[in-house]
């Protein structure tokens, strides 16, 4: 087997257990940080000696740099589509509570009936 | 409709999950209290919007959930009071399948991906109900106080389930009859969305509350 193909099953298998304990603390926030950090480093690196991202793609057994570049991607737009998607979870949730919040505050109670007068309120049991 | 559930209950709460047309004029007019959100939020929150008013009122004992399209019947709902009282139970959820003659009129296919749902989710089998998707619910204080529904949409059910075994609140069934009109049909959710359905429910436990 590839190291390629190592890295990528672990890059997955690092998606799911990201996903399993993300809780959103300081210090998931501060590893994405770093992790851009490291990101705009090798960025840069990459665009300025491309030919070094083909050396470390054989070293791994790809082929071209390009591909490597490929199937970070892919990994890299995985992270991001599930840690959007858990984020909107969160917030659809804070925004339903909020919603609620201000419909329980204007809780209308039953109108009347217009003919045969005016009825008390039911009395709770 | 609210008058039938008046005839059982004194205080009907309506949800208007921020319905543009008259709903809550009409509602009201016909003795329910009416909370009204803002925006479109979904069922369930629609729901737990619900529990939350009715169970700040004063004195409140008993609750129920009562889908307002007009496919369950209010002789259910007092047979599934009777049900929590005599049986001393936290929450009394309606079946569709517990009588062969009441399932037979749930529409063949609805039937298969509800039969599906409940043999795939080894907590509602544990429980012991066969209908996990029943709008139909009668509860007492301590369900309503420990309520707290975070799925919005149309997960809401199987998160009620997952809230009855974490906090190991007593549960019973009911037989009852789902009255399948056009309109409630046309209400329904599409089969489809059990997908979704299926997938909420297996990230529910990792989502942080």
């Amino acid at each position: 087997m590839n190291w390629i193909k190592v890295l990528l099953i672990a890059a997955v298998l690092m998606l799911l257990i990201y996903l399993l304990l993300s809780r959103r603390s300081a210090q998931s926030r501060a590893w994405v940080k770093v992790g851009y950090l490291v990101f705009v480093v090798a960025g840069i690196y990459a665009v300025l000696r491309p030919d070094d991202t083909t050396v470390l793609a054989n070293w791994l057994g790809v082929r071209r740099g390009t591909d490597l570049m490929l199937y970070v991607l892919v990994m890299v737009f995985a992270f991001t589509t599930l840690s959007t998607y858990m984020r909107f979870r969160d917030l659809e949730l804070r925004y339903a509570r909020l919603a609620r919040a201000i419909a329980l505050t204007q809780a209308q109670p039953p109108e009347p009936p217009e003919s045969g007068g005016v009825r008390p309120p039911p009395e709770p049991q | 409709m609210i008058a039938g559930i008046r005839s059982v209950f004194d205080y009907v709460v309506c949800v208007d999950d921020g319905s543009a047309d008259d709903t809550a004029v009409t509602a009201r007019r016909a003795g329910a209290h009416v909370v009204r959100h803002p925006v479109n939020l979904g069922q369930g929150a629609a729901i737990q919007t619900g529990v939350e008013f009715a169970r700040r009122q004063p004195g409140a004992r008993l609750f129920a959930t009562f889908d307002a399209d007009g496919q369950h019947r209010v002789a259910d709902l007092q047979r599934m009071i009777d049900h929590l009282d005599s049986a001393d139970l936290d929450i009394v959820i309606g079946t569709r399948f517990a009588a062969p003659e009441a399932a037979a009129t749930v529409p063949p296919l609805k039937r298969a991906v509800l039969r599906t749902a409940v043999w795939l989710n080894p907590r509602i089998r544990r429980l012991g109900l066969s209908d996990a998707h029943n709008g139909l619910r009668v509860f007492n204080r301590r369900v309503a106080d420990g309520l707290d529904l975070t799925m919005n949409g149309m997960s809401h059910a199987g998160e009620f389930i997952a809230l009855i075994a974490e906090n190991r609140w007593r549960v019973g069934e009911e037989p009852v009859e789902v009255l399948y009109t056009d309109y409630s049909k046309s209400k329904g959710q599409p089969l489809l969305n059990g997908v979704n359905i299926l997938f909420d429910g297996l990230l529910r436990k990792r989502m942080s509350r």
